[in-house]
Formats: C-alpha cells, sequence, structure tokens
C-alpha cells in the first residue's frame, strides 16, 4: 500500500486540528489562528498533490484504491470506515485545499477590522475539513457524518454574524432547508444498507457500488415498479438537491450571501455546494443502474431535468437582481444546474469538469465581489457602486477574468469548454433536446447578466458616497482624509488570491480543450491524446461556432443596454424594466418561490402547529386535568391517611434509618478491629449462603 | 521438567529481572551519589531512572516476543499477560512523573525502589499460573504498598492508614494462604489448570466451597469489594498521593487479572455449582458481592466531602461493575474486563494527577477546593471533566465503551436465561447515581465561582503532561476502543480460552 493511500485521512484531519486548536485560542491570538488555518490546508494541500501523483498515470481499475478498517462492532455486525483514492478524489482534493488556501488567505485581509477573527477562522477549517473528509470518505455513512458536519459549519459561518437578524435568518434557512434533503438521504443510506449490507464504496467486490451489490440490486423491484436501485439513487439524489440549491430546494443559498464574503466564496466554489454535486458523481455507479423495461436510468434522467430547470431559473433571476453578491448566487444556483445536467447526460467526467473549473472562477468573482465590497466601504448594491474601474485595477482585471469564464467567452477562458462539454452532450442526448435549449438559453442569459453587472459596478463614475440620503450608513471607517467616501484598492494579501485565481483560470483552459482533454479524460481514468481532429470535426466545430455566437450575442446585448448610456444615479429605472416591466418584475421577485413557500408549506407548518395546540390543549390537557383532579382527590384522602397513620410509621422509619447509617458509619468507624470481623463474618455468611440458599 | 535451559528462562524473565534491577539502581544512586543534591534533583533522578527502567522492560517484551511455560506454570509468558504487564509498567511511569513534585518525603531512593518492587511483585503476579507464585507475588505487591502507604512520616492519617491496610491485608492474606492449603489438600496439587481438571471431577464439596470463599476473600481485599472494602476509603485518603494513585490503578490492574485467570482458569466449571452437590459455585457468590459494592460504592460515594475518600468509593463501586464483567467469564467477557479495568486505571492516574496539583496547590482534597478551577486552570479543569465523564460511563469516552463491553458480555451468559439480567439493570441504574457525585465535583469546578483572593494555579509541567496525555488516551480509546480491545482479544483466541 502506498504511503499516501495509508496517510489519505491526515488530508481532512490536518484543517480539523488546527480548526480544534484555534478554538482553544484566546480572542487576541488572530495571527497564531490564521497562521494554523492556512498552514493545516497547505500541508492538506501538499498531500493532496501527492495524492494526485499517486492516481495519476494509472488506468481503469487500477486508479481507484481504497482502504478500509473497522471502526467498531456490535456482536456480529462490524462497522467499517474507510478512504478511497481515485481520480474523483485527488481531483476534488487539490482543487479544495487549493482554492481554499487562497479564500482564506484573502479573508485575512477582508476580516482584519473583526473582532471575532479567531473563531472565524477556526470554523472555516471546520468546513474545510469536513468536506475533504467527505471526499475522501469511502462509506456513505462517513459521508453523511462529514456531510452534516458541511452543513454545522456552514450553519455556523452563515450567521457569523448573527448578531444581524437577517443573518441568524439565513442561517437557519440554510440548515432547515438542507435538513429537508437530508432526511431523504438518510432514508437512502438505510435503505441501501438494507439491501447490500454494507455502506462500503468500494471493498474489493463487496462494496455496495460494486458489481454484486449494484445487480442484487438492479433485480429487486420495488414500490411502482422502480428497482431498489432506482428508488435509493433517487432518494440519494434528494440529499444532492438541498446540498446543491437545486429546484426547489434552492431558496437558501442566495441567503446564505448574509454571511461574510470569503464565506460565501467557499461555500460557492470549493465546498457545500459542490457536496451535492461530488455526491452524485460519487455513487454515479448506482445512478447508472438501468432497470429493465427503461430506456434510460431514472435517477438519471431526474438528475438532467431538474439541472437543466435550474440552470435556466437561476439565470432568469440573476438578470434583474441589484446586490452583487446575489446575482452571483443565483448564476451560482445556475451552473449548479448546469453540472447536474452535465452528470445527468454526459455523465461523472462533464459534470466534475464543469464542477472543478467552475470552483476557480467562481471563487476568483466571490473574492474580487468581496474586494469591491471592501473597497466600497460595505456596500453591495451595484446601483450605488460604478467607475471602480479607475479606483481598483487590479480587481477590475481579474474580475473581468472571471466574469469571462463565467460568460464562456470562447477559445482561452476554462468555462467555456466545460460548459461546452456539457451542450455538446446534451446535444446528443436521445430522449429529448429540450435540455440542450435550455442550456442554450441559459448560457445566452449568463454572457447577458454578468455584461450588466460589470457595466453597472466598473463602467460609468462613482455614485456612491457623497449621496446624502444613504450617507448614514453606520460605517465609519476611518480611512481620513477627504476622499474617505472613495473606494480604495484593497490590501495585497487580497488581491494576491485574485491574482493567483485569475491566472489559474486562464491557465487551466491548456489542459481541458477537446485538442488535449487532459483532465476530463483523468477524472475517468483515461490517458489523453492530442488529437486535432477532435477539435475539427464537424459537430464539436458547429456547436463552438453556435455557442460562441449565442455568448457574443449576450454581451452584446447587455452592452447595448448597460454599457452605452451607463447609469447616472443610483435610484433610476433600469432598462430593462423600462422594456419589459411585468416580465423584470418577476425575475426581481425571484418568481415568488420564497412567498410562494411562505404562503404554503410554511404555513401549513404553522397551522398544523397550532392544531397540535389545540388539540393538545383541549384533548390532551382535558385528561391531564381530569387525571389531575383524580389525583388531587386520592391526595386528599391519601394525605388524611398519611397524617394519622403512615407519619406515625415513617418517624419511626427514619430513626431506623438513622440507626442503621450511625451503624454504617460505625462499620466505618476507623476501628480497626472492626473492620477485621467484618472479614470473618463476611465469610461464614457467605459459606452459608452458598450452603443453603444454593442448595437445590 | 528434566533440564531447563537456563538463558532461556533469563531472557523470559528479562523484564522483571530489569525492573528489580532498575530498584536496586534507584536505591543505590540515591544513597551513594545524590545525598547532598537538593530533593527536587533527587526526585527527578528517581523518576527518570525509573522511567528507563520500565521503557527497557517494555520495550524487550515487544522486541523480544516469546511464549513460554516454566516450571509447570511457575513462570508462563503469553501475549496476553506480556499486553497486561504493560500496562502495569506504563501505570507504574504514569506514577512516578506524578512523584517527581511530591514533597512528603526526604526518602527519595526508597520511595521509587519499593515504587519498582511493587511493580515486579505485579508482573509476576500477571505471569504465573501457581497458587505459590501468586501468593508470593502478591506478598511482594502489598507489602511495598503499605509501605508506600506509609511514606509520609510527618503524617499520623498515613501511618493510620497503612497500619489499617497492613491489618487488613495480613488478615485477608491468611484467609488466601488457607484457601490455597484447602485446595492443595483437595487437589494435590498448586497448578491451576490441574487444580481445574481435579476440581471438576471432584465436584463441590463442603471443603471446596471453603476454599472457594475464603479464596474470594483474599482477592475481594485486593480489589476493594464490599465487604472487603474498608481499608480502601481510610488508605486513599492517608497516604500520599502518588501511592493513593497507584494503589487505585496498577495494583487494581494486576488483581483483577489473576483474580479471573484463578476463577476463570481454575473454577471455571463450577460457576453454578454441579449437579449432584448441595453447594453453590461461584457465580452466585460473586453476583452478591457484585451488588453490594455497586450499591454500597456508589451510595457511600454521594455523602462524601473528601474527594479522595469519593474516589475510594467510586472505586468500589467500580470493582462492582467489573465483578458484573466476571460472571459471563468466557474469552469475550475477559477481554472486555481487561479493556474495562485498564482504562479505568488511567482515568484513575489521570484524576488523582489533577487532585494531586490541586492538594498541592490549594491545600485540601474537599470538594470546595475545586471551586473555580476552570478559571484557574483551565486545562485541568477539562481533563478532569473527560476523567469523570469517563469514569461515569459517558459515551464517546473510553469508560462508556467498558461499561458497555461489559454488561453486553454478561448479558451474553452461555446457557442460562438472561441470569445476570437484574444485576446489569442495577449496574446501570446504579452508574446513573454515580454521576451524581462526579457531577458535583464537576459543578464545584465549572459553576461555583472561586474565591475572589484565588488566583491562577501554577501547574507543573510534567504533572499537565500527564493529565493531558492522559485524558487523550482517555478520548481516543472512546472514539476507537478496538485498538485496545482487538488485541486483547487476539492474544485471548490464541490462548484459547
Amino acid at each position: 500500500m502506498s504511503f499516501i493511500l495509508q496517510n489519505l485521512w491526515l488530508i481532512p484531519v490536518l484543517p480539523l486540528l488546527a480548526a480544534g486548536i484555534s478554538a482553544l485560542l484566546k480572542r487576541p491570538n488572530r495571527s497564531l489562528a490564521a497562521g494554523l488555518a492556512i498552514g493545516s490546508m497547505g500541508a492538506s494541500f501538499l498531500l493532496s498533490c501527492m495524492a494526485f501523483a499517486a492516481t495519476h498515470g494509472k488506468h481503469g481499475a487500477a486508479s481507484r484504491q481504497a482502504h478500509n478498517f473497522d471502526w467498531f462492532a456490535l456482536g456480529d455486525t462490524v462497522v467499517r470506515l474507510g478512504w478511497v483514492l481515485d481520480p474523483l478524489t485527488a481531483a476534488m482534493v487539490v482543487m479544495i485545499t487549493f482554492v481554499g488556501s487562497l479564500i482564506f488567505i484573502f479573508s485575512v485581509g477582508y476580516m482584519s477590522h473583526d473582532e471575532n477573527f479567531t473563531r472565524f477562522f477556526c470554523f472555516l477549517s471546520l468546513f474545510a475539513a469536513a468536506m475533504l473528509g467527505l471526499i475522501i470518505a469511502n462509506n456513505l455513512l462517513l459521508l453523511f457524518m462529514c456531510w452534516e458536519l458541511v452543513g454545522l459549519a456552514s450553519y455556523l459561518l452563515i450567521g457569523f454574524w448573527f448578531h444581524k437578524p437577517s443573518a441568524a435568518a439565513a442561517a437557519k434557512k440554510a440548515f432547515i432547508t438542507t435538513r429537508i434533503g437530508d432526511v431523504f438521504f438518510f432514508l437512502g443510506i438505510v435503505w441501501l444498507y438494507s439491501e447490500t449490507g454494507t455502506l462500503l464504496f468500494y471493498d474489493s467486490g463487496r462494496g455496495c457500488l460494486e458489481q454484486d451489490a449494484l445487480a442484487k440490486m438492479v433485480a429487486h423491484t420495488t414500490i411502482g415498479g422502480l428497482a431498489a436501485s432506482s428508488a435509493i439513487g433517487l432518494l440519494l439524489f434528494c440529499g444532492a438537491i438541498g446540498k446543491s440549491g437545486q429546484l426547489p430546494l434552492h431558496v437558501w443559498l442566495p441567503d446564505a450571501m448574509e454571511g461574510p464574503t470569503p464565506v460565501s466564496a467557499l461555500i460557492h466554489a470549493a465546498t457545500m455546494v459542490a457536496a451535492g454535486v461530488f455526491l452524485v458523481a460519487r455513487v454515479y455507479p448506482l445512478m447508472e443502474m438501468q432497470q429493465a423495461g427503461v430506456s434510460e436510468p431514472i435517477p438519471l434522467t431526474a438528475v438532467t431535468w431538474i439541472g437543466a430547470l435550474t440552470a435556466i431559473f437561476g439565470a432568469l433571476v440573476a438578470v434583474s437582481q441589484t446586490d452583487i453578491k446575489r446575482i452571483l448566487a443565483y448564476s451560482t444556483v445556475s451552473q449548479l444546474g448546469y453540472m447536474m445536467m452535465g452528470l445527468g447526460i454526459g455523465g461523472v467526467a462533464v459534470g466534475m469538469f464543469h464542477l472543478l473549473t467552475h470552483a476557480f472562477f467562481k471563487a476568483l468573482l466571490f473574492l474580487g465581489s468581496g474586494s469591491i465590497i471592501h473597497g466600497c466601504h460595505e456596500e453591495q448594491d451595484i446601483r450605488r457602486m460604478g467607475g471602480i474601474q479607475k479606483f481598483m485595477p487590479v480587481t477590475f482585471a481579474t474580475y473581468a477574468i472571471g466574469m469571462m469564464a463565467l460568460s464562456g467567452v470562447p477559445l482561452v477562458f476554462c468555462g467555456f469548454w466545460s460548459k461546452d462539454e456539457i451542450l455538446h452532450s446534451a446535444w446528443h442526448y436521445g430522449p429529448s433536446k429540450i435540455p440542450f435549449f435550455l442550456g442554450l438559453g441559459g448560457a445566452f442569459l449568463t454572457a447577458f447578466y454578468m455584461t450588466r453587472q460589470m457595466c453597472f459596478v466598473f463602467a460609468g463614475k462613482y455614485r456612491g458616497g457623497h449621496d446624502a440620503a444613504h450617507d448614514d450608513h453606520g460605517h465609519s471607517h476611518s480611512h481620513g482624509g477627504a476622499h474617505s467616501h472613495d473606494p480604495h484598492e484593497s490590501p495585497a494579501v487580497m488581491t494576491l488570491p485574485l491574482q493567483i485565481l485569475a491566472a489559474c483560470t486562464v491557465l487551466l483552459t491548456l489542459v481541458s480543450t477537446p485538442l488535449w482533454p487532459w483532465l476530463p479524460e483523468y477524472l475517468l481514468g483515461e490517458a489523453a491524446h492530442v488529437d486535432a481532429a477532435k477539435l475539427f470535426n464537424a459537430g464539436t466545430l458547429t456547436l463552438l461556432v453556435v455557442s460562441g455566437v449565442v455568448v457574443a450575442g449576450g454581451i452584446g446585448l447587455g452592452w447595448w443596454f448597460y454599457g452605452l448610456l451607463p447609469a447616472e444615479k443610483p435610484d433610476e429605472k433600469d432598462p430593462l424594466e423600462q422594456q419589459f416591466p411585468e416580465q423584470f418584475a418577476w425575475s426581481r421577485g425571484k418568481f415568488f418561490v420564497d412567498e410562494l413557500y411562505a404562503a404554503t408549506f410554511v404555513k401549513w407548518n404553522a397551522r398544523l402547529g397550532e392544531l397540535c395546540h389545540d388539540l393538545d390543549r383541549c384533548v390532551l390537557d382535558l385528561l391531564v386535568s381530569i387525571v389531575g383532579w383524580t389525583t388531587t382527590g386520592c391526595a386528599h384522602v391519601a394525605k388524611l391517611f398519611d397524617e394519622f397513620v403512615v407519619n406515625k410509621l415513617f418517624d419511626a422509619g427514619c430513626g431506623e434509618v438513622r440507626r442503621g447509617a450511625e451503624a454504617a458509619s460505625e462499620l466505618q468507624g476507623g476501628q480497626i478491629h472492626q473492620y477485621l470481623r467484618s472479614i470473618g463474618v463476611a465469610l461464614i455468611l457467605f459459606v452459608f449462603i452458598l450452603a443453603v440458599g444454593c442448595n437445590k | 521438567m528434566n533440564t531447563t535451559d537456563y538463558f532461556q528462562l533469563f531472557s523470559a524473565l528479562a523484564p522483571e529481572i530489569i525492573v528489580a534491577i532498575t530498584a536496586l539502581l534507584v536505591l543505590a544512586a540515591d544513597l551513594l551519589g545524590l545525598q547532598e543534591t537538593p530533593r527536587s534533583y533527587r526526585m527527578s533522578i528517581a523518576a527518570g531512572l525509573t522511567t528507563v527502567g520500565c521503557a527497557g522492560a517494555v520495550a524487550w517484551m515487544f522486541l523480544n516476543r516469546t511464549t513460554g511455560n516454566w516450571h509447570g506454570g511457575m513462570f508462563v509468558i503469553d501475549p496476553l499477560n506480556e499486553t497486561v504487564k504493560a500496562v502495569i509498567l506504563l501505570l507504574t511511569v504514569f506514577t512516578a512523573m506524578l512523584s517527581v513534585e511530591a514533597k512528603f518525603t526526604r526518602h527519595c531512593g526508597e520511595y521509587f525502589a519499593l515504587l519498582l518492587l511493587a511493580t515486579a511483585g505485579m508482573m509476576f503476579l500477571a505471569s504465573t499460573e501457581d497458587l505459590l507464585m501468586i501468593f508470593a507475588s502478591l506478598e511482594l505487591v502489598s507489602l511495598s504498598l503499605y509501605v508506600l502507604v506509609a511514606f509520609d512520616k510527618s503524617s499520623r492519617q498515613s501511618a493510620e492508614a497503612a497500619l489499617k491496610y497492613f491489618l487488613f491485608g495480613g488478615m485477608s492474606a491468611a484467609f488466601l494462604l488457607f484457601g490455597f492449603s484447602l485446595l492443595y489438600g483437595l487437589t494435590g496439587t498448586t497448578h491451576v489448570p490441574r487444580m481445574a481438571h481435579k476440581l471438576f471431577t471432584l465436584g463441590v464439596d463442603p471443603l471446596g466451597t471453603v476454599a472457594l470463599v475464603m479464596v474470594v476473600v483474599g482477592f475481594g481485599f485486593k480489589i476493594a469489594a464490599v465487604p472487603f472494602h474498608l481499608w480502601a476509603p481510610d488508605a486513599y485518603q492517608g497516604a500520599p498521593l502518588p501511592s493513593s494513585a497507584f494503589i487505585a490503578s496498577g495494583s487494581k490492574v494486576a488483581s483483577f487479572y489473576v483474580f479471573a485467570k484463578v476463577l476463570l482458569l481454575g473454577f471455571s466449571q463450577l460457576g453454578w455449582g454441579s449437579d449432584d452437590s448441595a453447594m453453590g459455585g461461584w457465580m452466585p457468590l460473586l453476583s452478591i458481592v457484585a451488588a453490594l459494592s455497586m450499591v454500597l460504592g456508589n451510595l457511600a460515594a454521594i455523602r462524601q466531602t473528601s474527594v479522595r475518600r469519593l474516589l475510594a468509593y467510586s472505586a468500589i463501586a467500580h470493582a462492582g461493575y467489573m465483578l458484573v464483567g466476571f460472571l459471563a467469564l468466557g474469552g469475550e467477557a475477559f477481554a472486555s474486563l481487561l479493556f474495562y479495568v485498564t482504562t479505568y486505571a488511567l482515568t484513575t492516574v489521570g484524576t488523582f494527577g489533577v487532585l494531586g496539583v490541586v492538594e498541592a496547590q490549594v491545600g485540601g482534597d474537599q470538594l470546595k477546593d475545586f471551586a473555580g478551577l476552570s478559571r484557574r486552570a483551565p486545562v485541568l479543569a477539562a481533563c478532569l471533566m473527560v476523567f469523570l465523564l469517563s469514569l461515569a460511563g459517558i459515551p464517546p469516552l473510553a469508560g462508556f465503551f467498558g461499561k458497555f463491553y461489559l454488561f453486553a458480555a454478561a448479558l451474553k451468559t452461555e446457557g442460562q436465561s438472561l441470569p445476570f439480567l437484574w444485576l446489569v439493570i442495577l449496574g446501570v441504574a446504579m452508574s446513573c447515581v454515580s454521576l451524581y457525585y462526579y457531577l458535583q465535583i464537576l459543578k464545584q469546578v465549572f459553576v461555583v465561582e472561586a474565591d475572589e483572593r484565588a488566583r491562577p494555579l501554577a501547574v507543573p509541567f510534567l504533572a499537565h503532561a500527564v493529565v493531558v496525555l492522559l485524558a487523550a488516551v482517555i478520548v481516543l480509546l472512546g472514539c476507537a476502543p478496538t485498538w485496545l480491545l482487538t488485541p486483547l482479544q487476539e492474544a485471548i483466541a490464541e490462548l484459547g480460552w
């Protein structure tokens, strides 16, 4: 067994240790906490690179190794845990530790004014540790534990500024919403265990994702003609829906913006939301089991459709938002839809490929927005920005790269290729062409709303700051001087991660084009070859051109709407709103999903609560009262009995106990001869008991 | 056996020899070279030598793994008793480290020499299957411990406790010897497995029963089970702190091991008495002792205000739990028992470590002396919480799995329909009671405010290190109990018990 396989557990444990230690630190130990967190992530990154090297160059089944061990035994049932090292794991841990380290470094600058700096880094490390544990787990139970830890850490971080009611509410919302998915996820786990008797993924032939178990599950038909494998796959996917913000459980994700911006970056790029996509990729062998009589695997069909709908839905909402982070949040919802769609129709490589590239440019965008917010004195409304390009050149340049990658500007940005891969497989999707067109529409909208955002934030002149009506924002930064309200560029500790991420976003392109599709092939455990024919075959080229045109259309239209005549004042009407007021209102209102939930589920739940309360009061309370009255009545009788009969006896009894206690204390009275006597007495008594008491 | 390979025997005995030689070395070094140097220096040297000696013995055992049986069971080496010996040596090292800061004596060399002699006795105790050897090593252990209890010559309490311990111990040793001689008279052998065979063919007769009860008396004294527990509160309270820690840990491990072995190997067939006899076996007897220990230990502990006495009563209660494990004696139950006693011993040493610091700095072992400890020494307070909650059996600490495995084993007794269900229920109920008095201490530590003048405690580095290390071990063994349990099970399976 290789060194790295043996020590793979260190990757999550190092950040966990950092979290544990910094939890014990006192508040003033700021640099120590940050150092621990960043150092542990750095060390994990090195280990991840070793893991990466260990899987690289191996193909097929040889690229997957698992290490299992006994956790504990209850009777004959041995619960085993373990970790697995395969390209999927390795690519994810490298991405998470790398992007995570950069986000940690960025946070040092971003959170520098916060008094709970130490606690923040403790939570960040816990978050990263949980996510890394989830990635390497070779046991669905272990994965679930880490999954819940991720949920906990996100709760703590989203609600980090818990003194803000909105942050506290957002944290609660995220926790509860994802919990809904988790209930089904857990049902799936339990069912899987009862079907296969193991939760290990890979266990040299006996794991639940291996041939024997899968064949057994697919043969077992349950409710509604579903094979057990399909039903379990659907249940597990419900967990992914909650975690990855898919319709209809996407509502928590935009609200999660209430957390500090580095947290948003971590949630949206490297951890949390990636967990759901990763789960689908991890249990892919189960998902793709095809039951007899159905043309496509049922779970994958669900994944595809939900993904495609989410992709277009997120994009539609993002078009009209005004909060810089909210736009990015809805774009994440939309991009996650793409990933799911990619998984559903193209397989593990397609979906995970987009997950990895997206992690880089979405982290870049979020950190960039953090830098902007920081520079604009905690202003998040894009209508109150504008012209920031002048003040923050580095942020502008890197943000532009992120924006182009997200929009899918052709050729030099990795986002283009990974999105193209998804559209490509959608085009060849047998059952329906609708996902393809939804995806294409989403791509168009993505380009449009990102251009809108860029124009609002960077073009024109600065609209914030001097506006008297909004001057009193409660933030009295002491930057001093006459320009105290002008935006300022962020310190190097914040811009450096941006530059590194921007560089990666471009460099990643080198290994992801169809010319040399090294990254996707690596994820599949296959070797990549330079193959020009693949790039220049007619289908690929046509699609390249089509999506290029669509993106160009989106950007052009955005520029036409927002770039030609940049807004002058913060409260101007949105140009799009002037054109399509009604549709815009729908989009601005996020299609009123939150309101719908508030009017239905939340209200029903409250009704149910009231009903229970009434039931409790009218029926149970009555019963309890009757019991109470009866008891009181009895008590009165008993009292009389007590006073005249029992008390006398009790007093006598108490005296007896007291005498007994005295006897006991005399037993322990320090008199050694009494101690010794007790041995003799015990001897005689025991012999007597054995001789008489056990006489058969 | 006609010829003995003395070299082989020497190599097998090497760990014990190393410990004995270390004892002499410590004594010689202290008496010859260090009389003029300051006490703290002498203590450190002696403790250091002790640690090196014990580490050497452990290293020898692990580098030179043999099994064997010399002189018809007089000296036996197998993987199981090597593990037990390693645990004992480890506990000795911890005790030595806790002793370094102690100020009760000027006779540093003698103190550590006695500690090592007691350790050597325990090691022999663990590695013999012969009644005579058991008795001889038991006496070596006991005599050393009597002196260790008396070691604080400036304290009348120490002397009184030692005298009580000695008289009580002497008396029960007499009973034990009487019991052994009756057994020899009945069976004509002192080798435990052969004796078992003979006893089985004889069946239970009155004489055998008397012998059995006497054996139980003798060992009941060592493990402080009711009604042979009376010495424990006095000894725990009066003795110098490291001595108490050692009595509560190392001595417990060795005694439980040998007691279980004698019953398992020697009386295995006589648990319920045989059909044609009028006498009961040891199972009903031990169930009474266990029930008494659990009830009396836990109830009496509630009333204590001295933490040392409280720990003594809690030790009595724990002896009761462990005796429940005896009733299911078989391979798996034996492993559970050893797991329990090992984790219990480690926890107790840790608790005494914290207690030692508090006594040295605050000046007493009363409950109120622990007030506000969480502010005055946060790390110690956190560790104390781990220890006490583990003793109470709260998951995920080692104590929980100890109890869990033990009770689970007791419920799995073969051939009978849950004969000890009542004992297990009693044990669980009594664990709840025990939580009350453990939490009483923790309430003082975490809730009650310290005196205004109270300042942070200056915790010696070594005590800090030992306590934190032990707390970490307890948490680790709670999270991964199989690390200890599996080796024990494998060793027992290898022996085929």
